[in-house]
């Protein structure tokens, strides 16, 4: 990383931290939202942006990781710390079964299935009232002593949140990564270079989702509760929306989504009930007046500023 | 089966709906050759690449690589195995920079991309260096890949197939598109990874000077059928050749 990125990320993150000392509980709250739906988000944009598939079920891991760890800490008292391993393995778990079938299509055929895998996974956790309590949720998530409290749970997120972001960040750039972009870029020519294509799709579908565990895993703890909408196709929507926003092509794009998406929300939704319509508008405008999202204009306007981590996905729509 | 042929090619036969593209092609070629073929459009020229590559999978007849039956492998696994392509409209990663688009065929070659935590930027700098120089790519290093000269492209099409270190490089239209000087410098790079390295090559072309001046064998395919194979000078003189391809003037 360079010194330029280094000294920004740096002032991120101390902003991060100084904010929740001079803000109110409820900006507080708003915040912790924002990190964990933009860990959701930057999960999601490993599939969107740098493997160039749109997914429309990435809540189904969302959820499989809210409710490994709401159901480990109500029904067997284990701790949070041992509780966000499980849900990333679970969630990943879940990913390798799903998304077996799911990489051998791409473009809209993926999208489509993906989003009816996600809405598999919703419905058995609705209608699976002995273990998941089914449409009444699930209630009485406690953090531990030490993080009850919206200040406190805000920090421990903080916290995790930049790990993993980190650890998205470290892997978009090693070889990894690279092989995602080529076979963004050009499936067959990677092929041809000796690489099954296939089994890399199917190795970062599962890494995106286990990122998307964590995030649901955070979930439970602040919310206290959890309702099967979480995993729903709605929620599906949520990274979609705050990735395009921000923006697929730089890996913060969809952090800054998440920033705007998530207050916006928590703002508008202060005065007014019609927040569908709201977004509605506002990702109209993003995607006729600026196809890139914010970090598009960054890019374009912004050479002062980190540079970018990956090139565009071709036609925002994610197709192969 | 057994041969000491690096390519050994068995009846091949494909056909795409009513349309015969390959008709039992039979092909061998020996280690070190700087081969041909040519032959009309629609001759099947591409077809056949396609059908040993992997692209298409045969409907008739098999192919051995090294001794192997690769017949039926995926193409990603015989490009392992050490037959590398490139294509005649070039193939590249257009968003990538030119390095990182040659580094990442070297990560590859390198089994290196499964690697998720270490920095692709550190990896593998000495050897696209190096492949960058040879290619004469270097400097458009940091340009990216799609705004790159229809020659450059090509180059690097080249390249990307080098990256692999093949044992057999199969090209199709190497030159297409380039000018007479990027041309000569093209084939003079192939017939030197030939000579200097042991690559084998097998290559088609338009160009009958390129054809002439470069391969050491020539191979005519028409309407999907192998109808001469031999030295250029005796396929030249070929009068079934004279007749169905060359016929205007050779």
């Amino acid at each position: 990383m360079s010194a330029k990125k280094l000294a920004w990320a740096g002032a991120v993150f101390a902003a991060l931290l100084a904010m929740p000392l001079v803000l109110g509980e409820f900006w507080v709250l708003v915040l912790t939202e924002i990190l964990i739906l933009g860990l959701f988000a930057v999960s999601f944009n490993m599939i969107f942006g740098y493997m160039g598939q749109l997914s429309f079920g990435h809540a189904a891991f969302y959820g499989v990781g809210a409710y490994t760890t709401g159901l480990m800490m109500v029904k067997a008292g284990v701790p949070l710390g041992l509780c966000l391993p499980a849900s990333m393995i679970m969630a990943g778990l879940v990913a390798l079964v799903l998304g077996y079938f799911c990489i051998r299509l791409t473009g809209i055929y993926f999208a489509i299935l993906t989003m009816a895998f996600g809405q598999l996974i919703f419905y058995i956790i609705f209608q699976w009232y002995g273990f998941t309590g089914g449409d009444n949720g699930l209630q009485g998530i406690r953090p531990p002593a030490l993080l009850d409290g919206p200040w406190s749970y805000y920090y421990f997120t903080l916290l995790v949140v930049t790990a993993g972001v980190i650890v998205m960040w470290i892997i978009s750039e090693s070889p990894f990564g690279y092989t995602m972009r080529a076979i963004r870029d050009n499936p067959q020519r990677t092929r041809f270079v000796g690489v099954n294509t296939k089994k890399y799709m199917l190795i970062n579908f599962v890494v995106a989702a286990m990122f998307a565990g964590l995030a649901g895993g955070l979930w439970g703890p602040f919310n206290r509760s959890l309702a099967p909408d979480l995993c729903n196709w709605h929620q599906s929507g949520v990274p979609v929306f705050m990735t395009i926003i921000g923006g697929p092509t730089g890996f913060l794009g969809p952090l800054i989504g998440s920033v705007i998406y998530t207050f916006l929300m928590a703002f508008v939704t202060g005065f007014t009930e019609y927040w569908p319509l709201t977004i509605g508008i506002v990702i109209t405008l993003v995607v006729l007046f600026l196809p890139g999202g914010v970090w598009g204009l960054v890019e374009r306007y912004g050479a002062a500023l980190p540079a970018r981590e990956g090139p565009p996905p071709e036609g925002e729509g994610g197709a192969s | 089966m057994k041969s000491d042929y690096i390519l050994d090619v068995q009846g091949l036969c494909k056909a795409f709906g009513g349309l015969q593209a390959t008709t039992e092609v039979n092909y061998r070629m020996g280690l070190g050759e700087l081969s041909a073929i040519i032959g009309p459009n629609g001759a099947g020229k591409s077809t056949f690449f396609n059908l040993i590559s992997g692209f298409h999978r045969p409907d008739k007849g098999k192919v051995f690589f090294k001794g192997a039956n690769i017949t039926s492998w995926p193409a990603h696994r015989i490009a392992r195995f050490g037959m590398s392509r490139a294509f005649q409209v070039s193939n590249i990663y257009p968003k990538l920079t030119t390095y990182q688009n040659v580094r990442q065929a070297i990560l590859v070659q390198q089994k290196r991309t499964l690697d998720l935590f270490r920095r692709a930027e550190k990896l593998a700098r000495r050897d696209t260096q190096e492949l960058l120089a040879v290619t004469g790519l270097d400097q458009h290093r940091q340009e990216v890949a799609g705004t790159l000269s229809q020659g450059d492209k090509k180059r690097l099409e080249l390249a990307l197939a080098l990256a692999i270190k093949p044992d057999l490089l199969l090209l199709d239209e190497p030159t297409a598109g380039m000018s007479v000087e990027e041309t000569h410098d093209t084939m003079e790079l192939v017939a030197r990874l030939n000579r200097e390295m042991g690559v084998t090559i097998l290559f088609t072309e338009h160009d009958m000077s390129v054809v002439f001046g470069y391969a050491r064998r020539l191979t005519v395919l028409h309407q999907g059928m192998l109808i001469a194979d031999g030295e250029p000078r005796e396929v030249r003189a070929n009068e079934e050749v004279q007749r169905v391809y060359l016929g205007e003037e050779v």
